[in-house]
């Protein structure tokens, strides 16, 4: 019976309203005849044709009229002669209401028997409503088992005839939860429907046409606004965290490129949207699409290759179809929707990964005891070297130079030491004090429907105001979202659109973590005086610099920090406007044709202005300052810098579309589309550089470029240049492509669907070989319905669905061009130019080809209490960009280039579930979990690391064949050597500390990239209440520790240094004495001075396995509690629904180590939101 | 009416395809970026010394003994220590992963040439005259890479045997995946002497630089091949064309004269310009040796400097006797950026010389090999040579091309010629490690194997070793 009533999907005609016309004026009813001549049509359609003819509505139960077919000629008839001829001579009855018309099945033969049973009947009515108040048309109200039912009408209302002793009737309605109401002897019964997120969702968007679900092949995950509510609409990618089995940190099921675009295809209302800027020197870079977030109806991803396909050279890594909010549920009706959420993030600097005052100290005495220079006769002018040049220019090791050099007693540098010490981590204390803020993030939200029956208008407005953590960095923008939909005539409509941004991003270009000077965690940020801290140019710079810098009179190089926080800051504005038009026609009820055209343009204006106070500026113009007959010429005169970048993006779209969607023979159904499609993206980039800027006159110094690009040695000694690119640069990149495809589907009886489909692109980014120009994208599919075979007997089951696909998506690097592009210089030897090969001519570019082999299980069990999909796939990547060794005998022996020859697997299984667990009048508790696991192998590539650093450096240049693209490698740790050095396995097993340089030494460590991550939730409602709890978790993964217990060098005038400043805390754990090799793998402090190849047992500890954090993790991710406000109390307001809601984001993380969760940012994330959400 | 709108609309979904299929919406070219499309463009390429302008004998110097192999890359490198002490015990096919310059550099400067000859006619803002000289510059230049490789990594060209041996890849195409075969021994100088022989008419006698070889270069390569080919009539042909168009030659006395106080000298440290650079007189073009950076001239053991003349001024200015450590060696003093394997003047005088010998031209022969040897004997210890034999006239003229060609591909050229010729043949024999190891005339040795790094990532076609090991 659950599946009979499950099968009673009625036509909800009311909820197209938008798409056919209504024309009420003023009382007059439409005098809309009809015309028509049926032949052995099918009953539904030839309602839908009376429907259209007319404008009425005509609502019947799909699975009553089925298998009636209807033979009539009419002729300029009312739509009730005409439904009355089709319904002549069949069981059905109807009545009108208004222009609805309600056709009931009359089930003579049923109803005598029954009658004769019980004979007594009884009239109950009431109004259906949903859980916003609006009245629900076309409800099913009945009598389970028996042929008692009705449906509701426009105004809600239904009146039904039920039997004397019946206690129970059950309603239905699509997306909402089926029950059994209690009828008692009221003979007014109102129900309140709950809507239910648990069944299958009925559509699939795929940009290209929507499709029914059941008839779909592909591996599909669809997410509606009402599965977002529990979540803070902040961006695309932590909407989806989670709520898709198999997407992780923004990308679909792994990495499936080397060198191109690894992100998804995000399209927004039937358009690809890319969000691709270029960085400061021309490079790409791919950004999550504009969109108010607010805004989102339901987002599809698309991951296989029957669904995503016909994407083309473009849908290898999955397809992510964002479709915007635009439907009211009722003609002639305006819905007015406001939310407002405010989010706060207690901002805390986490220092346990770092060294502490103490540990610092104790660093910088054991400096002291281990530096024999500081021994010895020459111990004092070395100190006082080393204090004149300010190789060290913290205050512990300054001290203890000023004790060696004789400046200070030794009491003076005991005493500055301890009291040192005890300062522990007051750098950060006092930055966040200072320096931060706690971010707060507000978000406003406006959201207008309006519907007059042939014309839809909808606009969405959104206002985000975000304040950083540094005090001078924040973002605010205004997204405008506007639609219009308008029925012009029965066969000819028109969709327009626009989305419109503005943005403006500020950002604190001054990091005070690294203020100009190495920090360590006993400095000051300001004064016990409460004045704000300078770091005088002299207690940083040599003796000598200084003393140039007041010879030749130039600007101090003194640093207060805190003065300087905003005086480089960075200011991006955007304007970003995204327009469409599609102008559709119904040809005939089986085909349509559809053309369509999006334009997009963004610019972006970036101003970073250094103030000419700020210390980027003083350093600046000092440095570049040169002597001319013993006084400083200034090459970049002093005065504000400013740096600007103007950037265009504009892309254009234009396609035509043909959809047949015809049903033959009641069983037969075909839809299929057919079109093209041009895309021409363009971006474009100038960049420039002016010196001694004047903000008000907006003039600027002149600089002599000829001098300043060829270079001088400055005052300072440095030898100061700029390139000709740092004062202009101009860049350009173009990616056209135009397409053909096709799809088609066939379904047999909704129980057998195969599906297929065909794409051509070509583009101006690959070559002319016709091997790869005209080499199509395809896909087939099958998917069979088991669940409705007649055979089927497993009354639990509800659903089941088999589907098998394979298919081919592309992708493409926007960067590539098939052209050969050389670089010129001069020939000094023999004058004139000489020109070299720096891309080599490559007519064989191709997009990559990835072949997705997908098997997936849908199903719904216990009436629908718990249903899911299991999936399977295995992706295998060819003609992927890889690096490769240059052919020696082509020339290029010695060089790599990218070239379509990298091949690459990406295999695993997805297991998404969600459940009822319990469902009451006060309660309802569900869950649902999601689980990806995706093992990715290379398994080709023709190039191999030249050198051991190389494949340690760069192990994503020199993937190695057999392992995760992103593999690392490294030394086998083989625990420390008895004075306390690092050691490891070389190539021949053999321990050592030197660094094995042979490539066999290293091996595999793992993969940076989950292998398994997923997610569970939990939602727990009670009355007006909701609770939602997520959890996300991924594992299988490693990473490099980023902070590792070992001291770092770097090369100063005076050799070899150490620095302290940047210290793990985890060095406390350090070997100190013979023995301590047993109980720690912390080697012993090394210090470039003790004697030790310092930077080689650096290398040798880095790269070992030791130094491999395990990066699984768990996480909540979000807890949400949110009270809809009672209806009652809403009506008062004259509001639909109201709710109050209160998240909180990331509050507990839990991983192997301390380190592992510091660089998974799993320290100072918790975020607390409150928000309010009012429909009217 | 429903008919008019499909047609219609087929129409216009027509139209779009035409349109579409436009091929010069989808030609839009990259900007910013330099795609080469002027003759400017491609000619720029032939002055990329680095790509096209490289040749290494490296392990033709070392087997030669010409250049001093140090302890420590002996150690390092197995092969180069094989080629030095003609150890046969070594598989130098194996070990052949850590000297692939020679055939890499090679191949570059070839698919440079190819580029330039497959582009420069189809480019833009130039005549017809000036496209063709171009490609006749990167002919003759493609040419001199493919002699270095057949000499190096095959058999010497012998008229019975040339046809049936295999010699070198020979690839004309520089597409990526371009396919290419190792054909004989026959085809390659076939190849050569036609590309030579298509350029002449094209270049001027001397080219646009040093850089861009002339008919004088092409000349003295042809005269240069056929001497290898052991045709002496065409040999003396060529080497007298070129040396109508350059026949000057460095004088060393003079030489020595401007640089006496640092050839003079106790130490080696001080060095002065080789007078072998950029403006050498005797050049017809500019090839550098394995590395187009300036340096020291290469060092040299110290039983090979025994094979110079007394009184030889040209050795005097180039080496010096240097102690370092355990070793001693004669240390290069003079710098810069040398014309390893360019085409001179000299080598063109003693191809005449010899040329005239066979031809039992005896005292001609000497008076060419006289005219070079005053630029290269002390003024004050020179004396004219004679010759009473072909055989004694051979013997001067060689030495004097295996000393004053060194460091090119041209005396390891010569040794082969002998050796495959049978008459003029010579051991080569020295003391290693208190034991005498020699280097027969026959001996495999006299062919290197390709770098395995050009064998396992073969591309469009395949090589085969020409020697086991």
């Amino acid at each position: 019976m659950v599946k009979k009533m499950r099968l009673l999907l009625w036509l909800i005609t009311v909820t197209l309203c938008f798409a056919t016309p209504t024309l009420h004026a003023e009382g007059l009813q439409p005098k809309n005849l009809v015309t028509l001549s049926l032949h052995g049509e099918s009953m539904a359609s030839a309602l839908k044709i009376v429907q259209k003819q007319s404008g009425w509505k005509i609502l019947y139960v799909v699975d009553d009229v089925k298998g009636y077919t209807v033979d009539a000629n009419i002729s300029n008839a009312t739509v009730e002669e005409a439904v009355a001829k089709i319904l002549s001579g069949k069981p059905f009855t109807y009545s009108v209401k208004g222009n609805f018309i309600s056709i009931a099945y009359k089930a003579t033969k049923k109803q005598d028997k029954t009658e004769t049973v019980v004979n007594r009947l009884r009239q109950i009515s009431g109004v259906i409503i949903d859980e916003s108040g609006e009245t629900l048309i076309g409800a099913s109200v009945n009598v389970p088992g028996s042929p008692y039912g009705t449906i509701t009408g426009t105004d809600g209302r239904y009146e039904l005839l039920i039997p004397e002793n019946c206690n129970d009737v059950q309603v239905s309605y699509v997306g909402m939860h089926t029950s059994m109401v209690k009828v008692g002897r009221n003979e007014n019964i109102n129900f309140v429907m709950t809507a239910d997120h648990t069944t299958i969702d009925e559509v699939v968007v795929t940009g290209y046409q929507t499709l029914s679900k059941e008839r779909s092949t592909g591996s599909f995950s669809k997410i509606t606004a009402e599965d977002l509510q529990s979540k803070r609409m902040n961006t695309i990618s932590s909407l989806l965290e989670g709520e898709v089995a198999g997407y992780n940190n923004g990308l679909i099921r792994g990495v499936t490129t080397m060198n191109a675009t690894k992100t998804p295809l995000y399209v927004i209302d039937g358009f690809p949207v890319e969000n691709t800027k270029m960085g400061a020197y021309g490079s790409l870079e791919e950004g999550l699409p504009d969109i108010n977030v607010d805004d989102i109806e339901s987002i599809t991803v698309l991951k296989d290759a029957a669904a995503a396909s016909i994407y083309g050279a473009r849908a290898a890594n999955g397809v992510i179809v964002i479709t915007t909010k635009h439907k009211t549920s009722k003609s002639n009706k305006t819905d007015v929707s406001f939310s407002t959420t405010l989010t706060w993030r207690p901002y805390k600097m986490y220092t346990g990964n770092m060294a502490d005052s103490k540990l610092v100290v104790d660093l910088e005495k054991e400096w002291a005891s281990q530096n024999t220079n500081l021994s010895g006769n020459n111990a004092a002018s070395y100190a006082q070297n080393l204090l004149d040049y300010k190789v060290y220019p913290s205050a512990g090791i300054t001290s203890i130079l000023n004790y060696y050099a004789g400046n200070t007693s030794q009491s003076d540098m005991e005493q500055t030491l301890t009291s040192l010490s005890s300062k522990g981590y007051n750098y950060y204390d006092q930055m966040a004090k200072y320096a931060k803020r706690d971010p707060l993030y507000q978000q406003y939200n406006l959201g207008i429907v309006s519907n007059t029956g042939k014309n839809m208008f909808k606009t969405d407005v959104t206002y985000r105001h975000d304040a950083n953590e540094d005090k001078y960095s924040g973002n605010q923008w205004l997204g405008l979202n506007l639609a219009n939909t308008t029925q012009f005539t029965k066969w000819l409509s028109l969709d327009m659109g626009a989305y419109m941004k503005f943005s403006q991003d500020n950002a604190q270009g001054y990091d005070v973590m690294s203020p100009g000077y190495s920090v360590l965690p006993y400095d000051d940020l300001v004064n016990s005086d409460g004045s704000n801290y300078t770091k005088a140019q002299n207690s940083y710079l040599s003796t000598e610099t200084v003393n140039l810098i007041k010879k030749y009179g130039l600007y101090n190089l003194d640093i207060t920090p805190l003065d300087e926080l905003n005086l480089n800051t960075t200011v991006t504005k955007g304007f970003n406007v995204r327009a469409y038009a599609r102008l559709n026609i119904e040809l005939t009820s089986w085909l349509k044709y559809s053309a369509s055209f999006q334009y997009e343009r963004s610019s972006y204006k970036y101003e970073q202005i250094a103030d000419k106070q700020s210390i980027a500026t003083r350093n600046r113009v000092d440095n570049f300052a040169y002597d001319k007959n013993g006084s400083a010429v200034y090459a970049i005169p002093y005065g504000n810098i400013f740096n600007r970048r103007d950037q265009y993006v504009r892309t254009l779209n234009f396609r035509q579309q043909l959809d047949f969607n015809k049903t033959f023979g009641n069983v037969h159904n075909v839809v299929a589309i057919l079109g093209t499609e041009t895309r021409d993206t363009k971006i474009d980039m100038h960049r420039s550089q002016m010196f001694n800027y004047d903000t008000d006159m907006l003039s600027s110094g002149t600089v002599d470029e000829t001098s300043l690009v060829s270079g001088f040695t400055g005052i300072l000694g440095n030898y100061s240049y700029l390139q000709t690119t740092d004062l202009n640069a101009s860049y350009e990149n173009t990616n056209r492509f135009v397409s053909v495809y096709g799809n088609a589907s066939y379904t047999y009886d909704d129980r057998y669907t195969v599906t297929g489909s065909l794409r051509w692109d070509r583009s101006n980014l690959w070559g002319t070989s016709s091997k790869f120009q005209n080499k199509p994208t395809w896909s087939l599919g099958a998917g069979w319905i088991i669940s409705k075979e007649k055979w089927f007997d497993a009354p639990w089951v509800n659903y089941l669905k088999l589907r098998v696909s394979d298919g081919i998506g592309g992708n493409v690097s926007k960067d590539s061009a098939p052209y050969l592009v050389a670089s010129y210089y001069t020939n000094y030897n023999v004058g004139g130019k000489y020109g070299y090969v720096s891309s080599r001519p490559n007519s064989k570019l191709s997009w990559e080809k990835t072949n997705t082999f997908n098997v997936g299980v849908d199903f719904a069990v216990l009436g629908n209490r718990l249903n899911g999909t299991l999936e399977y796939y295995n992706k295998k990547g060819t003609d992927l960009l890889a690096s490769t060794m240059g052919v020696p005998t082509e020339g290029y022996g010695y060089s790599t280039y990218t070239i379509n020859n990298g091949e690459m697997n990406n295999r695993g299984f997805e297991v998404s579930l969600k459940g009822l667990i319990l469902h009451s009048q006060d309660w309802r508790i569900s869950a649902n979990t999601t689980f990806g696991y995706n093992k990715n192998r290379v398994t080709y590539v023709n190039v191999k690391a030249p050198v051991y650093y190389l494949a340690l450096d760069y192990a994503s240049a020199y993937p190695t064949i057999g392992y995760e693209y992103n593999a690392i490698f490294g030394y086998k740790w083989a625990g420390l050597s008895s004075n306390g050095l690092p050691q490891v396995y070389d190539q021949k097993g053999e321990i050592t500390s030197h660094q094995p340089t042979n490539l066999e030494s290293l091996q595999y460590q793992g993969t940076t990239v989950p292998k398994y991550n997923g997610s569970l939730g939990a939602e727990i409602s009670y009355k007006n209440f909701d609770l939602n709890i997520l959890f996300t978790y991924a594992g299988g993964h490693i990473m490099r520790n980023v902070n590792p217990a070992f001291l770092t060098c770097s090369y100063s005038r005076l050799g070899y240094i150490t620095n302290i400043a940047s210290a793990s805390s985890a060095l406390a754990g350090r070997w100190q004495k013979a023995g301590d090799e047993a109980y720690t793998n912390v080697p012993r402090a090394i210090f470039a001075e003790s004697g030790y190849s310092a930077s080689e047992l650096y290398n040798v500890y880095y790269y070992s396995s030791q130094n491999i954090l395990d990066a699984d993790y768990l996480k909540l991710s979000n807890i949400s509690l949110s009270y809809h406000i009672p209806v009652s109390v809403c009506r008062k307001l004259s509001m639909q629904n109201a709710r109050v809601q209160v998240n909180v984001e990331n509050p507990c993380m839990w991983t192997h180590t301390d380190q592992a969760k510091y660089q998974l940012g799993g320290y100072n994330a918790t975020n607390y939101m409150v928000g309010l959400f009012l429909n009217f | 009416m429903m008919k008019t709108y499909i047609s219609t609309i087929m129409t216009v979904l027509a139209a779009a395809l035409l349109f579409t299929s436009c091929n010069d919406y989808l030609n839009e070219k990259p900007k910013g970026k330099k795609i080469p499309a002027t003759l400017a463009d491609y000619e720029a390429f032939l002055r990329d010394e680095y790509d096209v302008h490289r040749m290494d004998v490296g392990q033709s110097a070392y087997l030669l003994n010409d250049r001093y192999l140090t302890n420590s890359n002996a150690s390092y490198y197995p092969m180069y220590a094989a080629n030095y002490n003609w150890d046969t015990s070594v598989d130098r096919v194996y070990y052949n992963n850590s000297d692939e310059t020679t055939y890499y550099a090679a191949y570059s400067g070839i698919n440079y040439c190819n580029l330039v000859i497959e582009n420069a006619p189809t480019a833009t803002e130039a005549a017809d005259a000036q496209k063709n000289e171009v490609v006749a510059y990167a002919k003759v230049l493609r040419t001199m890479h493919y002699f270095l490789l057949a000499n190096y990594y095959a058999n010497t060209y012998q008229s019975g045997s040339a046809a049936e041996t295999l010699s070198v890849p020979l690839i004309t195409s520089s597409e990526v995946g371009a396919s290419y075969t190792q054909v004989t021994v026959k085809q390659i100088y076939d190849f050569m002497i036609n590309d030579l022989t298509e350029a002449i008419p094209y270049l001027p006698d001397m080219g646009t630089t040093i850089l861009h070889p002339g008919k004088g270069a092409a000349y003295a390569m042809l005269a240069r091949i056929y001497l290898q080919m052991m045709d002496y009539t065409n040999a003396l042909e060529y080497a007298d064309k070129a040396l109508a168009i350059n026949d000057k030659l460095i004088d060393w006395n003079e030489f020595y004269k401007a640089n006496k106080s640092v050839i003079d000298s106790e130490s080696s440290a001080q060095t002065s310009q080789t007078p072998l650079g950029f403006n050498c007189v005797e050049s017809y073009n500019f090839n550098d040796g394995s590395s187009s950076s300036g340096a020291r001239i290469n060092n040299m053991p110290q039983w090979r400097a025994k094979m110079f003349e007394d009184g030889d001024i040209y050795f005097k200015c180039n080496w010096k006797l240097y102690t370092v450590g355990s070793e001693t060696y004669y240390r290069g003093i003079t710098t810069g950026t040398i014309n390893y394997n360019g085409m001179r003047t000299v080598e063109q005088y003693l191809i005449k010389a010899e040329c005239l010998a066979r031809d039992n031209q005896l005292t001609e022969a000497m008076n060419v090999l006289n005219t070079v040897r005053k630029h290269t004997v002390s003024t004050d210890k020179y004396e004219s040579l004679r010759a009473s034999s072909v055989s004694e006239a051979i013997e001067y003229i060689r030495r004097e091309k295996d000393n004053l060609l060194i460091y090119s591909i041209v005396p390891f050229a010569d040794a082969r010629r002998y050796n495959a010729e049978g008459i003029y043949t010579r051991v080569l024999s020295k003391e290693k490690d208190g034991k005498t190891v020699t280097l027969s005339p026959s001996s495999y040795m006299w062919t290197f194997p390709f770098p395995l790094g050009a064998i396992k990532n073969a591309g469009n076609g395949s090589i085969t070793q020409n020697v086991a090991k």
